[in-house]
């Protein structure tokens, strides 16, 4: 996948964050996936729209989410996204790892 | 589950692309839908919503990739990794596989057999609407007079015809060279559906009395017998000494309606008395020779053409009863009924015959089979110990129990995809060698044992089946259990492996009750085949040649037949180291019979069927050169001719049951003369012989009676000859056919030896001895493997501990009985089982046996006992090596 992005570091973290919106929002299509995570961020993290979709079925492959198909309040048919438990499990280690990493740069960033 | 989904998205590649575009273009639509709010035109919205989400066809490909290419590498992943593990344990799958050729080659080649003779239709046109009629009361064959009403009248088949097997004689005098031929009615080839390939096929002009000698050959015997030759329409052919002109060649796709035999040449029905010139059989009301078939019509089933063939019935037997039968019978024959039989499969003999050998033999196969599956089964549960490590590290890693079993099966369906292909090629040579030996030179086989999706079908089956018996026990035993306990576990994966080694052993355990079924039965084929061969036949198999010869009905007439015979035994027992000849009208252990109804002086028959004697017209010194003893009174004579008083030998079994206690010489015993003469011929006993068999080796005794060669009124031009001899029969060809030949050159000879005649006869009980005892000795081998393998585990197990008894003083044959005590306790289970489940299964092959009972007591012992032994042989090396350890060197390893 291209890595010619704003915010490359959203690349690596896309997945936590759509398991954590998924977490806190309960099942979401891809359409409301991008606007939450556009408007709790602030519009701060702004992907090419169309990536998260690859991003959310290699998810779905690796049973962290699960999908069905439903209606919209428009009518409209779409893809819904749910959490599986391996996807509880792997959103709590990732925001341990997320954590650590945060807490690792930022001390190498005020002691050095 | 991942790879289920993947299975379906391999297989449902439209739908996922329609799902991949409904999901993008909602979100389009939803953004487009926004951004209309906030005051753009729909186009424009639509246009920035576009903009906004990027590349569309790679996001698309980005998908599609992920949900099917990257699934279908993880299958080929699955594929490629399970062949690596397979190739880097080569020791382990050529065992494997090995023993899955064995066991997948013996179901394949058993079944390709009875899929050509049993389940495959003939290569025809709708085969499905092919039936034979039938009756109850008459049989299968049927009269031409029958024939031709059915033909003109019947109201029932949408085309009906009639066919005979029979075969003619391609030589011109001397030995003969048989054609495999055919007695067809007109519509025959257009009712089946044959068209000519060269030249025509016959047509209803061909039914009527008197039509030319003409031929129609198969594609086969033109291959051989007019090598490339396209204008072989107009060139002849000689049957039997006749010319017949061929009209016409069929395709190479039909072969007959036999499917063991492939027909050479087929000739009208209405050309029979050029063959026969003494009587022909077109007009005789009690000659049964003709099988029927028809077709049924387009939306009619099997049962309304048969309820209108039943009301026509009467009508047909009205003009077709056999008026030279006693009334009783005449009044049966008026009753008869007919039914119509499904024909698509076409006819076999060897089906007829082999048919419970046949399953008997797939059912035997089918067990091997279990008892191979066993043995891969506890390899790969032995291989599963050794790469415990592995696979706990694997699931620690985060494969899904379900993801690394799939995986195993993989590995297994490989494994069994790697035996059925190298099976089938076995097959392929099986049940050709197979055919092989049940084929004899008087009735060579030519069965299409060509692979079909028949065969393809059940062996893609047998290959999945087998993979899962064998590999799913093992996969989940080996993903089993505590994941940290398995990681932190002792190399040799102790704990975790006491299930293994359960499984291990009751499988072991199912093996040896297996082996044990498949030993008992071929122990009883065997006994059924010694029995067969030594059982006293009331004559002497070896030592005798016979010929049959031919004399040309028109050359040879009816007065000089017998003195015709006659001269040839005088010349026969000319021959230097011929001990004695005679003539007869058949040899015993043919099919060829004679029966009839007799009334014997004084007795007073209990049932119908209680006076049927089955009779064979023999000269002088027949019961001599047979080695049959009279028992009484003398042999036929010169002095018996047709103007002396009617003479009779009977057997001993007629003579007790006909005459008791009594002297059974000079009594008399009447019979119905040759059909057509209403007067009963009377003819007097002069002479009791030992019984002997007629038709079967294996028959229960028959009442037997013959009478003199010298007093046939009506003399056949068919003669067997039987010549005994001190020396080797080959030699003697010569001799005898030049003595035949000298005496009458209008005849066509076939020689065969005695025992030949009486070896082919037990041809099944051969075979399936053979097979069973190589099935046999196959599962005794796996067994031992089997019992080897686990005991060697064990022991292995138990290592430390048999370090610690040895340091603490333990004998050395105590450490062995150690180890037997176990192999002991298996095989004590596994027999217990397989004597129950032979004794269970004993009844449905006691029709294949003779002279042996399948719960026979000794048969069983004996079996067992050979288990039990090479059970314990197997057993014994890793046990002795066990006890044979060095204490400090096992204990130290700790």
């Amino acid at each position: 996948m291209s890595g010619k992005q704003k915010n490359d570091i959203l690349q690596g973290t896309l997945a936590l964050l759509v398991l954590r919106t998924l977490k806190t929002q309960g099942a979401l299509h891809g359409y409301a996936l991008t606007n939450h995570i556009r408007r709790i961020s602030s519009d701060l993290l702004r992907v090419e729209e169309g990536s998260l979709y690859p991003a959310l079925h290699r998810m779905e492959q690796d049973g962290l989410v699960r999908s069905k198909w439903g209606l919209t309040e428009k009518g409209r048919k779409a893809r819904m996204y749910s959490l599986t438990a391996a996807g509880e499990r792997q959103l709590a280690e990732e925001t341990k790892s997320w954590a650590r990493l945060t807490q690792g740069v930022a001390l190498v960033l005020e002691n050095s | 589950m991942a790879w289920t989904r993947r299975l379906r998205n391999l297989f449902g590649r439209e739908r996922l692309e329609r799902q991949i575009d409904d999901e993008l273009a909602f979100h389009i639509a939803e953004r487009a839908d926004e951004l209309a709010t906030e005051g753009l035109s729909e186009a424009e919205a639509r246009r920035q919503a576009l903009i906004q989400f990027g590349s569309y066809t790679r996001r698309k490909e980005d998908i599609r990739e992920i949900d099917l290419l990257s699934r279908l590498d993880a299958v080929v992943g699955d594929v490629r990794f399970g062949l690596r593990t397979l190739l880097g344990s080569p020791a382990f799958t050529a065992t494997a596989v090995l023993s899955l050729v064995l066991g997948i080659g013996a179901n394949a080649a058993i079944f390709s057999i009875i899929n050509a003779l049993m389940l495959r239709s003939l290569p025809l046109a709708d085969p499905a609407a092919l039936v034979e009629v039938q009756s109850k009361e008459i049989g299968y064959e049927f009269t031409n007079p029958i024939w031709e009403q059915m033909r003109d009248h019947q109201p029932a088949l949408s085309g009906v015809l009639a066919w005979s097997a029979d075969r003619f004689d391609l030589a011109q005098g001397g030995e003969g060279r048989f054609a495999r031929g055919m007695w067809v009615s007109g519509d025959f080839f257009r009712v089946l559906g044959v068209p000519a390939l060269h030249g025509r096929v016959f047509t209803p002009q061909e039914d009527r009395r008197g039509t030319p000698p003409v031929a129609v050959i198969g594609y086969s015997f033109w291959q051989r017998n007019f090598p490339k030759d396209a204008n072989v329409v107009g060139k002849t052919v000689r049957l039997n000494g006749h010319v017949f002109e061929v009209v016409g060649v069929t395709p190479p796709w039909f072969t007959g309606l036999d499917v063991d035999t492939s027909f050479d040449v087929a000739i009208p029905i209405a050309c029979e008395p050029i063959l026969h010139t003494d009587r022909s059989m077109l007009d005789m009301r009690s000659a049964w020779w003709l099988r029927m078939l028809g077709r049924l019509p387009p939306g009619r089933s099997l049962q309304q053409a048969e309820a209108q063939l039943r009301s026509y019935a009467p009508a047909l037997l009205r003009a077709t009863v056999p008026v030279e039968f006693p009334i009783s019978d005449q009044q049966d024959f008026l009753k008869a009924a007919f039914r119509l039989s499904p024909a698509a499969t076409g006819f076999s003999d060897v089906r007829d015959r082999y048919k419970t050998a046949l399953f008997a033999l797939m059912a035997i196969a089918a067990l091997v089979l279990l008892i191979t599956c066993a043995n891969v089964a506890n390899l790969l549960l032995a291989r599963a110990s050794v790469r415990h490590r592995e696979l706990a590290v694997r699931l620690a890693l985060g494969a899904s129990r379900m993801r690394v079993v799939f995986q195993l099966l993989t590995e297994s369906l490989l494994l069994s995809l790697a035996g059925t292909a190298a099976g089938l090629l076995l097959a392929l040579l099986g049940s050709r060698v197979l055919v092989r030996l049940i084929s004899t030179r008087g009735n060579p086989l030519a069965i299409d044992l060509s692979p079909d999706a028949n065969l393809l079908a059940f062996s893609a089956g047998t290959a999945i089946l087998t993979a899962i018996l064998f590999g799913l026990a093992p996969a989940f035993l080996a993903t089993r259990g505590d994941l940290n306990q398995s990681l932190k576990e002792h190399a040799r994966g102790h704990v975790a492996g006491a299930a293994r080694f359960h499984l291990g052993k009751a499988l072991v355990a199912g093996q040896i009750a297996l082996s044990l079924v498949l030993l008992i039965a071929a122990g009883l084929f065997l006994g059924t085949l010694r029995n067969l061969l030594t059982t006293d036949l009331g004559f002497n198999r070896h030592g005798v040649l016979l010929v049959a010869a031919q004399f040309e009905e028109k050359a040879v007439a009816k007065e000089r037949r017998v003195g015709l015979a006659d001269e040839v035994v005088t010349r026969l027992r000319a021959i230097p180291a011929v001990v004695s000849a005679s003539s007869s009208l058949r040899t015993p252990i043919t099919d060829f019979g004679w029966n009839q109804l007799v009334e014997p002086e004084g007795y007073r028959p209990t049932s119908r069927m209680d006076t049927l004697v089955w009779l064979n017209r023999v000269s002088p010194g027949y019961f001599s050169t047979m080695d049959s003893p009279l028992r009484l009174g003398r042999d036929f004579a010169e002095a018996d001719s047709l103007t002396a008083p009617k003479v009779m030998i009977i057997g001993e079994g007629a003579a007790r049951h006909f005459f008791g206690s009594a002297d059974p010489l000079g009594k008399t015993i009447a019979m119905d003369g040759f059909p057509g003469s209403a007067k009963k011929d009377v003819y007097q006993v002069v002479g009791v012989v030992k019984d002997s068999k007629y038709q079967l080796v294996d028959e229960s005794q028959r009442l037997t009676a013959f009478v003199a060669s010298g007093q046939d009124s009506d003399p056949r031009a068919r003669v067997n000859f039987e010549i005994r001899s001190a020396g080797p029969l080959a030699p003697l060809a010569q001799a005898v056919r030049s003595a035949i030949v000298s005496t009458s050159p209008h005849v066509s000879l076939e020689f065969r030896d005695l025992e030949t005649q009486v070896n082919e006869s037990v041809m099944q009980p051969r075979v399936v001895a053979l097979l069973s005892s190589v099935f046999g000795l196959l599962a005794l081998v796996l067994a031992g493997v089997g019992l080897y393998g686990v005991t060697a585990y064990g022991v292995a197990r138990r290592r430390n501990e048999i370090g610690i008894r040895i340091a603490l003083g333990a004998q050395r044959w105590s450490v062995i009985w150690l180890a037997l005590r176990d192999v002991g306790m298996l095989l004590t289970v596994g027999i217990v089982v397989g004597l129950g489940g032979s004794l269970a299964l004993g009844r449905l092959i006691r029709s294949l046996l003779y002279g042996v009972r399948a719960d026979d007591p000794r048969q069983l012992a004996a079996a067992a006992t050979i288990l039990a032994a090479c059970g314990f042989v197997a057993a014994y090396a890793p046990a002795r090596r066990a006890a044979g350890q060095d204490p400090l060197t096992s204990l130290r390893e700790e």
